[in-house]
């Protein structure tokens, strides 16, 4: 029974990311793009990875989305036909190889698992029950350091860039009624995950998409428009999480001798502490990767 | 018999598709698009390979979170990067 739903549920999957990627029509693609994103939310659960789960369906099907909607109004469509047969059949070729090859480099691989042994001995140390949030914020805290570092460079990049901001349209006498609903519901189910993150799934990632979802509804209700106060704030707020993070992992160093290892007994206040900045700053540096910042006008 | 083999395949099979897309479409959106469900394909395997009876491995778990939100990052730059060659081609 679960045996026939794994295998409709990856059918569909495959088959609405080629009707995603195959369409003319952009917003159908971007639409195909976040349906197959929760499809893909839903694997995972059945693959026993709720957090990531979460983070796919807030961070890569939501989010992503919005980004892609965002820009599938503003770029121009691909002048010229399609590409030549030739190189069509080749790169049919190539991908169908390159498939199959990994498919059964991954299926025929030995599987001897090292770390579910290493993680559940390092658990009770770890001050936190959920292995995932243990790994990301005790373990290999560095990598989350880091982590942070490209989605701020990315960031950086973009106020460079600095695309044009959208325009949101009127969106009607519901809009308000709503925002008043689900920005509540945001805020709450943000903390929520922040705070659960340490025992069952959930987490800082999580929990900051979550709060960029309620930004992102306010800014299309025509609130928490880039103005220069709001880029200002959030731009504080995107370098406070980074200052916050960088300045911990210094005092770990100066307190235990080691970089971003914690001191005894305290593991989980850290932690938290963490997780939290890294919730504020996760959210703004996603508002502002979608508003764009525009550069001041010349006087 | 576990899921995680169907989902290895399912993986191996989004890979494919969007290499053949990326290489084959000219929309920029379109292949950003192609990006995003390549680095998805990829995560689904790791995932797939991390499954276990009782409990699912942590690590690569935290790698495919890790991966999730670098990923949103390199969208919103690479689309940045493309908007700002489509207003080049104005001028």
């Amino acid at each position: 029974m679960s045996m026939a739903f794994d295998i409709l549920l990856a059918l569909g999957i495959v088959f609405t990311a080629g009707t995603a990627l195959g369409l003319r029509d952009r917003i159908a693609s971007v639409t195909g793009f976040v349906i197959t994103g929760l499809l893909i939310a839903l694997s995972f659960v059945r693959l026993g990875a709720p957090d990531v789960a979460l983070a796919e369906a807030a961070i890569g099907a939501g989010l992503t989305g919005a980004l892609l909607l965002r820009s599938a109004l503003r770029l121009k469509p691909a002048e010229g036909s399609k590409s030549p047969a030739l190189q069509r059949f080749l790169a049919a070729s190539i991908a169908t190889g390159l498939s199959c090859a990994l498919a059964w480099a991954v299926y025929t691989a030995p599987g001897t698992a090292l770390y579910p042994a290493l993680v559940s001995e390092g658990l009770a140390k770890s001050g936190v029950d959920n292995p995932v949030t243990a790994v990301l914020l005790n373990f290999r805290v560095w990598d989350t350091l880091l982590e942070i570092v490209v989605l701020f460079a990315a960031l950086v990049l973009v106020r460079i860039i600095a695309p044009a901001v959208p325009q949101p349209e009127a969106l009607g006498e519901l809009m308000l009624p709503f925002m008043r609903v689900i920005i509540p519901v945001c805020v709450f189910l943000s903390g929520h995950l922040l705070w659960q993150g340490a025992t069952v799934p959930g987490g800082a990632f999580q929990a900051g998409a979550m709060l960029a979802g309620g930004f992102l509804v306010l800014f299309m209700g025509g609130l928490a428009l880039p103005t220069p106060r709001v880029m200002a704030f959030g731009k504080a707020l995107a370098l406070a999480g980074l200052a916050i993070f960088a300045l911990a992992a210094l005092a770990t160093e100066a307190l235990t001798g080691t970089l971003l290892f914690y001191p005894d007994g305290d593991e989980k206040i850290w932690i938290i502490a963490i997780e939290s900045a890294l919730t504020l700053s996760i959210a703004a540096m996603l508002y502002l990767l979608f508003c764009g910042m525009p550069r001041r006008p010349a006087k | 018999m576990t899921p995680d083999f169907i989902y290895i395949f399912a993986g191996a099979g989004l890979v494919g598709l969007a290499m053949y897309r990326l290489a084959t479409r000219r929309d920029m959106l379109l292949r950003v698009l192609a990006l995003n469900f390549l680095a998805i394909g990829v995560a689904m395997i790791l995932q797939a390979s991390a499954f276990g009876e009782t409990l699912t491995d942590a690590v690569p778990q935290a790698f495919v979170l890790t991966g999730i939100v670098v990923l949103v990052g390199v969208t919103a730059a690479l689309l940045a990067l493309a908007e700002q060659i489509d207003g080049h081609d104005d001028e």
